[in-house]
């Protein structure tokens, strides 16, 4: 199967019936085909589509290639001054834009972020965009604390994988934020993520389950529900690239700085790529350049 | 007044003295005087008559505690209550001596962010009958504020209206989850919880509603209250999806929102897994502190977790649903006792118990 999914690229020809792009645009692609005949296309929830088509997620082959063929509609315009590099960084922008549609994120939402790897940054990026007030980063890592620091971060807090330590880690993080937490993102999906976000967000507030951990978690819900903490699922996005195309052209976001590696198209870069992406470590975005 | 007549004393001013049922220790209730706080300009003095008893006030008994309430001193037990209005205060301007009331349980402080922004259920100063250190209302008399005293019509029961306590979380529960004409609804367990969100449901216009439970009793009764299906489950969290299969079947569409009223791992676990994406799952019941429930898988499908507790603003629209009839809760109330000691050890017995008690009830 072609791997890859996070593209953007020029366009060499069109079809008959296509009116708004012509050979030589600069698009962003959104990845996934939805069926547009099943409720939830029709309900506009189409990132739910039970016959989704998506690059690189079996048996759909993905964009990492010199060309590929997609429907007009899901290939985006770049202004002039965004870059390709930016536009497939919507992809992953998508994500913490959906995450903020679906948790409400406003002027009156202090945000707390539950991990500061790329998705936990982009998160960021767009809870800011979105105007929240004050937003706090937490990871294991203190590298990608200070790289989420350098990116606005009101505060950050180191936090372990010790699920002894949630009732500390709450008050650090209720101290750091300076107020009540309003909606929490956990981006890693652990027990240890969201039973936190659970024990320290507000009452009536909301925890949005971003990343995809563990299958089966341990967590104490009933406490939660009990204070009307509501827990909003996300999958990947649905509408969301003229926003970050906008976001990105009026410099609102700036995702340039999470792109930390970059490589060409060749059987040894392709390789070793990966195997950057795979260490973390400082790799946040590597991107390919064809 | 009450049975044998031996629950009260006279004082020597010749007033009956205020007696209630009092939570002395555990497993231990008696019979006490009550000394109301004096009556303020927007308070109004009720004389119960009717009390349910809820599985918190069994939880009490049993246990001395609930979550993070503690027991610490002898409390008042009950909050599931009607009476008749015997005196109001100087700014009462919409109740009068003799006017039948349902009571909501909660004083919240209406100082904080919560109350103004109207979610007073979840008020961190709450003051709730029963819920310690806060007296209950299992008494000849007390003192409320008038603003939570509901007139009932004529042909509504003071016990309906004290229905209309469990009724209000069916009811809060339907309007978070956006219950409506075109929800399909699955409800876990059949307990007093499950029978009361799924009448609340049906009366929110919900097409289908299919029931679960352990026990066929209690799934009977739901089949005659109007559960459009209803399906036997087990314990056992291997029969999760077999159950899934079964639950599908029987609402013959796919499930817009479950609730769970019962809290366990096996109940949220069938009910994340049952619920179409982009449905509501919302935990009604309060069973475990901690639970291991697929989450992911469900927030991948982007079925949301709505979370309940309590009610706000729901005397009003329950009144109304059963004035119109919309809602008969009388077939929930299965047993009756007096106030008197015996009677009020016998009845929390009887509620405690389970089995075919559903909601029992004080006559005062």
């Amino acid at each position: 199967m072609v791997i890859g999914h996070e593209c953007a690229g020029i366009i060499e020809e069109t079809g008959s019936e296509v009116k708004d792009l012509v050979p030589g645009d600069r698009v962003a692609l959104e990845p996934g085909i939805s069926c547009w005949r099943c409720d939830l296309c029709k309900e506009g929830r189409y990132n739910l589509c039970p016959d989704m088509k998506f690059f690189g997620l079996p048996p759909f082959h993905g964009s990492l290639a010199r060309q590929i063929v997609h429907p007009a509609y899901l290939c985006f315009k770049l202004p002039d001054n965004v870059s390709l590099e930016e536009g497939a960084l919507c992809e992953p922008l998508s994500v913490a834009v959906h995450a903020c549609r679906r948790g409400n994120i406003s002027p009156e939402t202090n945000v707390l972020v539950m991990g500061a790897g790329p998705i936990g940054l982009v998160t960021l990026l767009a809870a800011r965009a979105f105007g929240a007030p004050r937003i706090v980063n937490v990871d294991v890592d203190g590298n990608r604390l200070s790289v989420a620091k350098e990116l606005g971060a009101d505060g950050v807090v180191q936090v372990s994988t010790n699920m002894q330590d949630i009732p500390k880690e709450v008050e650090t993080i209720c101290n750091v934020m300076g107020a009540k937490v309003d909606v929490s993102f956990d981006c890693a999906g652990l027990s240890k993520t969201m039973s936190t976000a659970l024990s320290v967000t507000r009452a009536g507030g909301k925890v949005c389950l971003v990343g995809l951990g563990h299958n089966e978690m341990t967590v104490p819900l009933t406490p939660a529900a009990a204070r009307e903490v509501d827990v909003i699922g996300v999958f990947r996005y649905k509408n969301t690239w003229p926003l970050c195309i906008e976001l990105l052209r009026s410099g609102k976001i700036d995702v340039k700085p999470l792109i930390t590696h970059r490589f060409g198209f060749s059987q040894k870069e392709i390789e070793e790529a990966f195997e950057t992406s795979a260490g973390g470590g400082n790799a946040i975005k590597v991107m390919f350049n064809l | 007044m009450g049975k044998g007549g031996k629950s009260h004393e006279e004082t020597k001013s010749g007033e009956d003295e205020n007696m209630a049922a009092w939570l002395v220790g555990l497993n231990t209730l008696k019979i006490q005087p009550f000394k109301l706080p004096p009556l303020g300009p927007h308070d109004a003095r009720v004389r119960m008559k009717a009390v349910g008893i809820c599985g918190s006030d069994v939880h009490y008994l049993k246990t001395m505690r609930c979550a993070d309430f503690v027991v610490k001193e002898p409390m008042v037990i009950g909050h599931e209550c009607a009476g008749i209005i015997e005196e109001v205060g100087s700014e009462v301007k919409n109740l009068v001596p003799g006017d039948r009331v349902a009571l909501e349980p909660g004083i919240s402080c209406w100082r904080c962010d919560l109350c103004k922004d109207g979610r007073y259920n979840l008020c961190p100063e709450m003051k709730f009958f029963a819920t310690p250190p806060v007296h209950g209302s299992l008494a000849h008399q007390v003192v409320h504020p008038a603003d939570l005293c509901f007139k009932l019509p004529d042909n509504v029961s003071l016990e309906e209206g004290a229905m209309c306590e469990p009724l209000s979380v069916g009811v809060h529960a339907c309007r978070r989850a956006n219950i409506g004409p075109e929800t399909n609804v699955l409800v876990m367990g059949a307990g007093p919880i499950g029978l009361v969100t799924m009448m609340a449901v049906r009366a929110f216009g919900a097409p289908r509603i299919v029931i679960v439970d352990v026990d066929d009793n209690r799934l009977s009764v739901a089949k005659n209250l109007g559960a459009d299906g209803i399906v036997k489950v087990s314990t056992d969290m291997q029969d999760v999806a077999e159950e899934v299969e079964r639950i599908c079947k029987a609402m013959g569409g796919g499930v817009d929102v479950s609730f769970d009223c019962a809290g366990f791992n096996k109940t949220m676990s069938t009910a994340l897994s049952a619920t179409r994406a982009g449905g509501k799952v919302c935990l009604v019941g309060m069973g475990h502190h901690e639970m291991t429930v697929p989450l992911t898988p469900a927030a991948t499908r982007e079925v949301d977790v709505i979370g309940i507790f309590r009610y706000r603003n729901t005397w009003p629209l329950c009144i109304e649903f059963l004035r119109s009839g919309k809602i008969d809760v009388k077939p929930l109330i299965t047993h009756r006792f007096g106030f008197s000691q015996k009677e009020v050890e016998e009845a929390f017995e009887t509620s405690a118990g389970g089995g075919s008690a559903i909601k029992v009830m004080f006559n005062l």
